[in-house]
């Protein structure tokens, strides 16, 4: 808690503002603080437990619980490579090992920069598109490794 | 009050008794782990499962429950050794042994229905932790709530807000108390107390020095029953000495 910085809790304070501060509200909240942030900090964690009146130590639980939150700071952009099993025999492989050469990051990390966060999922249920690589909001499918850098550009575009 | 049978034994028990009490009031052990007289039943541990029948249903129609938050109901069978209550209860005995392959209660338990050695891949980095919740539930429970369980699936563990020593803890050593595998690590003594990673000054008897329990403690519950902080940091020797010299002088009156 002590090393990171704390956070512009003004956001959070509008995002309580529109929910009732009662229990219920605490992932819709959470979801609208993610959305704020690109993570959930710390300190907006303490501030959403102390309105909502919920222990600190639920609401943990209920942010390490739901793989759609992360507390770590992530990347503008949100790079994904579908490993399910349709993507994982088509070479899923491949695009994380050109993503990792190109950006320097494996799976669940993020770059210096900010700009870009790797991760890998399991199945986004679009197999007949295998390989899957997902930029921000864009699907990129029959994905090939040498055309990552314009997977990148493109959807990595339309996020800024 | 519903009337039930239980292996063949005919209990009657009050309306609010889960199949466990029935159970228990006809003198049949079920195994449990995440159960404890106090705290509301979980059905976390799946051990106590029983084989229960209603009134209405056919003869032969049983449904696996958990005897522990299973409420009873008037003309009920149950039945609690069934082969597949059996079974049931060493499949979940083989899991908790994957999981916990060198804690000694697991292992006893799981020795109680014939299993040695796993028979699925033991947990290569092992504690004792089975995940029973009495932990968190107990802090709950209290009405702290310091500790919860994070993360989820095989990553499930049991630990304080960002894995950092918990700012609501109050260092009353329950939930180290109620574990059954003891795997809270904690130490006391007469004057600190460390649990979480969280210090604690224990609160000591002002006449006899004796440490009584943590200051975050007694102010706990004194701010939610309302007696007096100097009632938490007498100890129960200078309460016994209290009253005795009490006794003394209603003597001397009579």
């Amino acid at each position: 808690m002590a090393e990171t910085p704390c956070s512009d809790l003004s956001k959070a304070e509008e995002i309580l503002g529109r929910y009732p501060q009662e229990e219920p509200a605490l992932i819709q909240v959470l979801q609208d603080v993610h959305r704020a942030y690109n993570y959930l900090p710390c300190d907006v964690l303490e501030r959403v437990a102390e309105a909502l009146e919920v222990p600190l130590a639920k609401v943990f639980s209920v942010s390490t619980f739901y793989k759609a939150f992360s507390l770590e700071p992530q990347g503008d952009t949100i790079v994904k490579v579908c490993t399910g099993t349709a993507c994982h025999i088509r070479g899923a492989g491949q695009l994380v090992e050109e993503l990792e050469r190109q950006l320097g990051v494996g799976p669940d990390e993020t770059t210096e920069d900010f700009k870009f966060t790797v991760k890998t999922v399991n199945c986004v249920g679009a197999c007949a598109m295998a390989p899957l690589v997902i930029v921000g909001e864009k699907y990129f499918g029959s994905a090939k490794p040498a055309r990552v850098s314009k997977y990148l550009t493109e959807g990595g575009a339309d996020e800024n | 009050m519903p009337t039930l049978k239980v292996n063949g034994r005919r209990v009657t028990v009050d309306s609010d008794a889960t199949l466990l009490d029935a159970a228990r009031a006809a003198g049949v052990e079920v195994p449990t782990l995440c159960q404890f007289d106090g705290l509301e039943p979980w059905g976390g541990c799946r051990l106590c499962v029983v084989d229960m029948s209603q009134a209405n249903w056919d003869d032969d129609w049983f449904k696996v429950v958990t005897a522990c938050n299973h409420p009873v109901d008037e003309g009920m069978t149950v039945i609690t050794d069934s082969d597949r209550i059996i079974e049931t209860r060493r499949v979940v005995l083989d899991l908790l042994l994957a999981r916990c392959p060198d804690t000694p209660l697991i292992q006893q338990w799981a020795l109680e229905y014939g299993i040695e050695q796993t028979s699925y891949t033991p947990n290569p980095d092992p504690d004792d932790c089975i995940l029973c919740g009495l932990c968190t539930r107990v802090c709950d429970h209290i009405g702290v709530s310091a500790i919860s369980s994070i993360n989820r699936g095989w990553g499930r563990e049991i630990a304080p807000p960002f894995n950092q020593p918990p700012p609501d803890c109050i260092g009353c050593l329950a939930c180290a108390e109620i574990c059954p595998t003891d795997c809270i690590p904690f130490e006391t003594s007469n004057v600190r107390r460390k649990i979480w990673g969280k210090e604690f000054e224990m609160l000591r008897d002002p006449k006899t020095g004796e440490a009584v329990i943590t200051k975050e403690q007694a102010e706990h519950f004194a701010e939610r029953s309302g007696v007096p902080m100097t009632y938490f940091e007498t100890s129960d020797r200078s309460k016994r000495r209290e009253m005795a010299k009490t006794f003394e002088k209603l003597q001397v009156v009579k």
